[in-house]
């Protein structure tokens, strides 16, 4: 018998989400196949790139120092990161705001964000600093002073969604990122929850969580996969939003990137180690079914970019 | 696939010829389809039908050895589904068209990448020798005998008829795969790959032209082969991949049910992020054998790591190698951290332990792969698994520092742990990962440690009087009887059990250690809370009671004996299921049991290290719950079958009753194996048409949600369980909605006659 292709369109989409305004708006999801399943049939967006700047002076690698060098305000440096061709938006995040750290005021968090807004035309994604509290803070008052710029706040999480989804994105009309962890079902919940709090699902995008490849990465892979499943196949409208995730975080921190050449000699230089850890974590999670990745190191954002070219 | 008995019914004669010894052929196709006869029972088959059965029953792709490694046999495309069972595989290239210095170079590195992740040996496991139209046949064969000297697994790159020949003859005594046929040369080409005896590589240009040359291979009876994606492009080699697994596994197509080879050196043109990148995207999406141009530490590290992660059985637990894991430097004077060797634990730990950058040695002892909690309550991570741990890898020799940290979650276990390691000062860690480094860094341990006077030193050191008095095993009290137990001024008695009743049984799970009521309770011998919760089970309708006691290393057999009898006495001799993993403990509870009501149950036995418990049961004449598992959930129902066929020959070979062993599917929880609830169903149907008893503790489907949802789950789940077959089940009986709804299947299954009043009774 003659090979018939039979592509795998599905009469379910995944939302399209815009962020930021006017010629650099990006818009993430839309497509009625799995992610880079570009023979099934076309893909209406392909799948974003975001860079990730650390409002913390301290780079984790030396090609990272040296990339950001000169800059020494965070509007600077995200500046510097949205020059980059290859970057659809930038996402500024706010590490040392952290109680249990530098302890920065919100109020010098929004000041650092309009500082951005001026100087970045790219669409803007805001990230806290994991103290749920001292974030949701953050998120309405940034988010009250970027409106109209079309922002999305990573994230809303199970302990902190109403606040966020108040602040951000009832009152301000900002977009919402609902962040669980590698749990399919409370990546659900938390959609279900934000939604019935009057946030219209249209407006969301999930970080349904993340880890650097081979740290418990078949978690990620199994969650990606059945959102994505449940989304197209079941038509679930719970699990329609786009997913959007944070790479660079992950692999920036594990051993494999962070070891020095003097640590571990056998493993050769440590630049090369980061980015390879980098751009092979975030090929996964777009194969497995990420609509955007922020991703830390311009030469990943190349590479990353260069293999969505290819693939569309 | 399996077929369906109308899509065999259509296969048959359809004469109704008898000749089978059914009365019509569309019984026999459902018998045949159920797999109850085989197909050959029918003489009058075409040998096409024949042919066309087997072909749906083979499976979807094939499966093959390349040296010690495999390819193909995947079921799956996804793992969540099960399982994906053949590691995608390394390649370097090295081409006959290189200079011979830059092919030195290239065999010279290949070796370079070797090292060892969580038990498994990471390196690039076969080289890719590609031959170039220019070149000729001696230049080929010389490279080859270079490569030889690796002694890898090669692929033999090569289009050439005549050159693929000569290469044969040079790499035989090796194992190789002949990657040369295309649409021009397969038929040639299939002919010294058969007489080689080795897998032939196709390619063509489109995947159609691909399909129509593996279909003529096939006809000329060749079928050991291995698809070739191309390199026309990134796209089209991903699009090939993706399309070529998914119509084998998907949609049935066996044609292209082979393995598939990527070669991302030839995609990649010299970009070595690029072929990073690429090398992951093929490991997820369908490269059984992927070939790159170098492989070095920096893209190995990322993907072997993933490899690991996405090729390892979701039903069971990654497990980390038992041992002593020096951290930021850490030498002989450093104090030791105790854990588990499940690997997520593992890195959990192991990470913050770096980022406290505090010298410190792991130790991962043997849990079964089970976290820190479950393992304890599993009776896997015990005061004398951790002194078995400590001696078998001679930590007190290797390590002078006498500090051992253990996880908070098990601070239970610390008298026992004292006593059984008198030398070493134990403390207690905090209960989550993310607090050690704070713990670590600002000396926190140190707080708690106790200095251990050597032995010869005499008690004159005054810091060993601050040491824990070793725990005393109190003597189990006289059993207390106090005439009729009464529950809110309500007499309590049990109606008695019929054992020859059809009946639902309820085995009520109440009685256990984990709660922190009982374990006081038990660890004080006080009779109060124990009797409470025996009275409100009994009262609410439990059929038997479980007693869990826990490892209970230091007095399980006195400990078993007092509960058995303090239940019996004051409970009309309630049948009980003597839950421990302390073996002893469960004979000596049997020895003093009353079989009044029902013979005692031993909870459990497994297909695996847990299998002697069946002997325990048949010795003393006992029931068992036979949990169809051995080392971690079973992956599908062959394998649960396969698991209660083994316990029950074992049993019956024991002159035990078949009735005697209860199988236990293993109840799943939603939140998070949602897709695997019907395999459990199915596997209570599969029980229950060979005749067999069921049981299992059922609510652990709802772990995890809401109290108001767990009622009405556990219900709905039960009555389906009945419907099933389910005979039994360990739950909670204060759980009234669940109750109800077991009375009422009663009813509808004819177990027991209705009345009005049925619920109360």
């Amino acid at each position: 018998m003659p090979f018939a292709k039979k592509p795998q369109v599905f009469s379910a989409s995944i939302n399209e989400l815009t962020l930021g305004t006017g010629d650099k708006a990006t818009t993430l999801g839309g497509q009625n196949v799995y992610n880079l399943y570009s023979f099934d049939a076309p893909i209406a967006n392909r799948p974003k790139i975001g860079i990730d700047v650390s409002d913390e002076p301290d780079e984790p690698s030396p090609g990272l120092t040296a990339f950001y060098a000169g800059c020494t305000t965070l509007a600077e440096k995200a500046k510097k990161a949205a020059s980059l061709e290859d970057v659809d938006f930038v996402c500024i995040r706010f590490a040392s705001a952290d109680p249990n750290g530098a302890d920065k005021s919100v109020e010098d968090c929004v000041a650092d964000a309009k500082a951005v807004a001026e100087v970045v035309d790219k669409p803007i994604v805001v990230a806290g600093c994991k103290n749920t509290s001292k974030d949701s803070d953050i998120f309405s008052k940034v988010s009250e002073a970027l409106q109209g710029r079309n922002i999305l706040v990573l994230s809303a999480r199970e302990e902190d969604y109403k606040a966020v989804a108040a602040g951000a994105g009832m009152a301000y009309g900002q977009k919402v990122g609902a962040e669980s962890a590698v749990d399919i079902n409370l990546a659900k919940q938390l959609n279900v929850l934000i939604t019935q709090m009057g946030v219209d699902g249209k407006n969301i995008a999930m970080n349904v969580g993340s880890a650097a490849a081979g740290y418990g990465f078949e978690y990620v892979v199994s969650t990606l996969e059945r959102v994505k499943a449940a989304a197209l196949s079941q038509n679930d409208t719970t699990l329609q939003m786009p997913i959007i995730t944070p790479v660079g975080t992950e692999t920036w921190g594990v051993k494999e990137a962070t070891a020095s050449v003097e640590d571990a000699p056998e493993w050769g230089d440590q630049e090369e180690r980061g980015i390879d850890m980098e751009v092979e974590t975030a090929a996964a999670c777009l194969a497995y079914g990420s609509d955007a990745v922020i991703l830390k190191h311009p030469e990943s954002i190349k590479t990353i970019a260069q293999l969505i070219a290819a693939l569309m | 696939m399996a077929l369906k008995g109308l899509d065999i019914f259509k296969l048959t004669p359809k004469t109704n010829c008898k000749d089978c010894g059914n009365p019509t052929c569309m019984a026999f196709a459902m018998k045949v389809a159920q797999g109850a006869i085989p197909i050959e029972k029918c003489p009058h088959m075409s040998p096409e039908a024949l042919a066309t059965l087997s072909e749906a029953t083979a499976p979807p792709m094939k499966s093959f050895k390349i040296g010690e490694h495999s390819l193909g046999g995947e079921t799956v495309l996804s793992r969540h589904e099960k399982t994906l069972v053949s590691k995608t595989l390394y390649a370097v290239n090295v081409c006959d068209c290189m200079d011979a210095a830059k092919q030195d170079e290239v065999i010279a590195s290949i070796p370079k990448v070797d090292y060892e992740r969580i038990s498994e040996r990471m390196y690039v496991e076969m080289v890719y020798v590609n031959h170039s139209a220019d070149k000729s046949a001696d230049d080929y064969v010389a490279l080859i005998n270079k490569v030889k000297g690796l002694g890898r697994p090669l692929v033999l790159g090569c289009t050439d008829v005549a050159v693929a020949k000569a290469a044969v003859a040079a790499a035989a005594g090796c194992d190789f795969i002949l990657n040369g046929a295309d649409e021009s040369n397969y038929a040639d080409m299939s002919a010294v790959a058969k007489e080689a005896k080795v897998l032939l590589g196709v390619r063509a240009a489109s995947l159609e032209a691909l399909h129509d040359t593996v279909e003529k291979l096939e006809a000329a009876g060749n079928k050991d082969l291995i698809l070739d994606v191309g390199a026309a492009s990134i796209k089209d080699a991903y699009a090939n991949a993706v399309q070529i697994r998914r119509a084998a596994l998907k949609d049935g197509d066996r044609t292209f049910g082979y393995p598939s080879i990527v070669n991302v050196a030839a995609l990649s043109d010299g970009n070595a992020h690029l072929e990073a990148a690429l090398l992951s995207l093929f490991t997820c999406k369908y490269g059984s054998i992927v070939v790159c141009s170098e492989m070095t530490y920096a893209k190995a590290l990322p993907l072997y790591g993933l490899r690991q992660n996405i090729f390892t059985d979701p039903q069971k637990p990654m497990k980390v190698t038992p041992g002593i894991y020096p951290i930021n430097g850490a030498d002989e004077n450093s104090p030791c951290c105790l854990t588990v060797d499940f690997a997520l634990t593992y890195f959990l730990v192991s990470g913050e332990l770096e980022r406290s950058k505090v010298p410190v040695n792991l130790l991962i002892s043997d849990a079964s792969g089970m976290s820190v909690l479950t393992a304890w309550a599993a009776g896997k991570f015990s005061s004398s698994s951790i002194k078995k741990f400590m001696d078998e890898f001679d930590i007190a020799g290797k390590i002078k520092n006498r500090a051992l940290i253990i996880p908070g979650k098990v601070a239970v276990m610390k008298g026992e742990i004292q006593d059984k390691l008198p030398d070493w000062s134990v403390i207690v860690a905090p209960n989550e990962a993310v607090q050690l480094v704070k713990y670590m860094r600002d000396e926190e341990w140190k707080k708690s440690y106790v200095e251990k006077a050597p032995a010869a030193a005499g008690a004159a050191a005054p810091a060993a009087e601050a040491a824990p008095a070793p725990k005393k095993v109190m003597p189990a009290p006289p059993i207390v009887v106090n005439g009729p137990y009464k529950l809110e001024d309500k007499v309590v008695t049990y109606q008695g059990h019929d054992p020859a009743s059809k009946k639902f049984v309820v085995i009520g799970e109440r009685i256990h250690c984990i709660s922190p009521a009982i374990r006081k309770a038990m660890d004080t011998y006080d009779e109060g809370p124990i009797l409470k919760r025996a009275a409100e089970q009994i009262a609410a309708g439990a059929t038997y009671l479980d007693v869990n006691i826990g490892p209970a290393e230091s007095n399980g057999p006195e400990l078993m004996q007092w509960a058995v009898q303090l239940l019996q006495q004051n409970f009309n001799n309630v049948p009980l299921a003597l839950d421990t993993a302390n073996k002893a403990a469960i004979e000596a509870g049997i020895k003093v049991y009353n079989r009044t009501n029902g013979k005692p149950i031993v909870n459990s036995a497994d297909a695996g290290s847990r299998i002697d418990n069946i002997n325990l049961a048949a010795a003393n004449d006992a029931i068992v719950i036979a949990l169809c598992s051995a080392d971690g959930i079973a992956k599908d129902n062959d394998e649960r079958m396969h698991h209660c066929h083994n316990m029950l020959e074992r049993g019956l070979a024991l002159g035990m009753e078949s009735d005697d062993l209860w199988f236990d599917p293993l109840f799943l929880v939603v939140k998070g194996m949602q897709d695997k609830q019907m395999d459990v169903l199915n596997a209570i149907k599969a029980f229950s048409d060979e005749g067999l008893k069921s049981t299992g503790g059922l609510s652990n489907n709802s772990n995890g949600m809401p109290k108001h949802i767990r009622p009405i789950m556990d219900s709905a789940l039960v009555a389906m369980c009945m419907m099933q077959g389910l005979t039994s089940a360990i739950v909670n009986p204060c759980d009234l909605r669940l109750m109800e709804t077991i009375k009422s299947c009663d009813v509808f299954k004819n177990n027991t006659l209705y009345a009005d009043s049925y619920l109360e009774i």
